[in-house]
């Protein structure tokens, strides 16, 4: 019981200690350019109580809810094809090789002369920023699917269509939110960037241009809020995973890939 | 598999890329796109070339690539020396996961002003970004390869009189290799693709720093030239990284 508690309170635990390190580093190093954990702390509430950087900050959610939806949509089938078929996995795996290291966020300012600085821009090079990991994990999952369900499958006289949605969609479905979890921290991660490149709008906008203006402890705040939503984020995402496949092996309670 | 298949698959996985290579040249010579929106492939490409003569392009691409090697290295020695003290010590395990666990899905991009506030707009906050966005897939991939060592290995080690501390070195280590490998794959694109949005973000070299400024004059063709660069850097480093993996696991049983 004891030993449960405790591994609740650890991730909590952990977080407080980076703040407490982080406090003694800026008391330690006492420059201008680094507040204390407690000074941007203490700055959240005066961002979070400001209507116009709400509504930024929501914008940006809004934006990476739609442009992650349809990465969804869109990455899931595909990858569950790649790994069902050899002749279109061999089609489509060297353009994703060659399109992996490039930053999805780099590609902003060519989109922008295409698409103008608006919303479809930034959901785009998110969208793009998240396909990638899940259309490779979908891949891999659909791939170690067992033969022999299929066939029995099959022999059971499901059709092509039906066999991919009631056998592999479901056995590749933890390999898929894995893909997903990774994808959901790059979403944010291709937000922020997205926003510091085309200065218009959202929480990234805040963050960097608190940078430029020298309000350090807006930057250290607006940090502070980012990472929690990439925390949070991810805890829910995870409650969602478990509950959808709580028959699958108990699975690790870190993501493993953030590419 | 056979040599002949393997051609056939090659030449199938070329189709969509020559495809979409005529497609946007098909876009840009029929003048669906002025050139200064996009300019044709056969431009791009023969600048990208003439590009790679010139000694300042050369600079741009070694600025980068240092960052990227001194980011990515450090990750890898953190991210594994962690990894196997995580795995094999519970106390050091209690310490780390926790931790991991908050900050692996921090995005790290937001961490980057406060490492230009701290460490100054040189090489060191880069490299110190990139090793950070590096370090999770290696330290995470590092400590389940090492928790999934079999057993009975460190059973037969131990019987034939290893000593225990010699265990990690000699069997931990070599069978969690694959994993290790794995997660500097997932590293390395993770550092092609930091380093090039930090040196965007604030940087006076380097490949991201080009595209800046190529973006800032509007001028298209320069736009493409860095990005195609850095494609090709991450296939090179792969593949790289790709024969390192086939040369250290000529032993291992194909996975």
């Amino acid at each position: 019981m004891m030993a449960r508690v405790l591994s609740r309170l650890a991730p909590l635990l952990a977080c407080l200690g980076l703040l407490a390190i982080w406090q003694a580093g800026s008391l330690m190093l006492n420059t201008e350019s680094f507040p204390t954990a407690i000074e941007a702390v203490r700055a959240v509430p005066s961002i979070l109580g400001d209507r116009e950087s709400v509504i930024n900050i929501l914008d940006s959610l809004r934006r990476m809810a739609i442009a992650f939806a349809a990465a969804l949509l869109f990455a899931i089938p595909l990858g569950l094809m790649m790994g069902r078929s050899r002749l279109v996995a061999s089609f489509f795996n060297p353009l994703l090789m060659i399109t992996y290291p490039v930053p999805k966020a780099a590609l902003m300012p060519i989109i922008m002369l295409w698409l103008g600085v608006g919303d479809l821009a930034k959901m785009l090079v998110i969208f793009l920023g998240v396909s990638l990991p899940v259309i490779y994990h979908s891949f891999q999952g659909a791939k170690a699917v067992e033969e022999k369900m299929l066939w029995s499958g099959a022999a059971m006289g499901l059709s092509a269509p039906q066999r991919m949605i009631r056998i592999v969609l479901p056995a590749a479905l933890p390999e898929i939110l894995t893909g997903c979890r990774t994808g959901l921290v790059l979403a944010l991660i291709t937000m922020v960037t997205s926003e510091m490149i085309a200065r218009q709008s959202g929480a990234g906008n805040i963050l960097f241009n608190a940078l430029d203006m020298g309000q350090y402890d807006t930057v250290y705040a607006m940090i502070i809020i980012i990472g929690a939503m990439g925390i949070g984020l991810d805890a829910a995402f995870e409650k969602l995973r478990s509950r959808l496949v709580r028959w699958s092996e108990p699975g690790f309670d870190i993501p493993l890939s953030f590419a | 598999m056979n040599a002949r298949a393997l051609t056939s698959e090659v030449l199938l996985g070329i189709i969509p890329i020559a495809l979409a290579v005529a497609l946007w040249q098909a876009i840009s010579s029929f003048g669906y796109a002025p050139v200064t929106l996009l300019p044709p492939p056969g431009l791009v490409f023969s600048r990208l070339a003439q590009q790679l003569g010139t000694s300042n392009f050369q600079h741009e691409i070694a600025s980068t690539l240092f960052r990227l090697f001194a980011g990515f290295s450090i990750a890898v020695i953190l991210g594994v020396g962690i990894g196997l003290a995580a795995a094999t010590n519970p106390v050091v395990n209690a310490v780390v996961r926790p931790i991991v666990r908050v900050l692996a899905p921090l995005p790290k991009v937001a961490l980057y002003p406060a490492l230009l506030l701290l460490l100054g707009f040189g090489h060191e906050s880069k490299i110190t970004l990139v090793a950070a966005d590096a370090l999770f897939p290696i330290l995470l991939s590092t400590y389940y390869g090492a928790s999934m060592v079999e057993q009975k290995l460190i059973w037969s080690a131990m019987a034939a009189g290893t000593p225990r501390r010699q265990i990690l070195f000699k069997v931990v280590l070599p069978a969690a290799v694959p994993s290790i490998l794995t997660g500097c794959r997932i590293g390395l694109v993770i550092s092609c693709i930091v380093v090039f949005l930090a040196e965007m973000i604030s940087s006076t070299d380097g490949l991201g720093h080009m595209l800046v400024t190529a973006a800032r004059t509007f001028q298209a063709v320069d736009m493409f030239v860095p990005l195609i660069t850095i494609s090709l850097l991450g296939l090179i480093l792969n593949g790289l990284l790709q024969g390192l993996r086939s040369y250290l696991l000529r032993g291992f049983p194909e996975v």
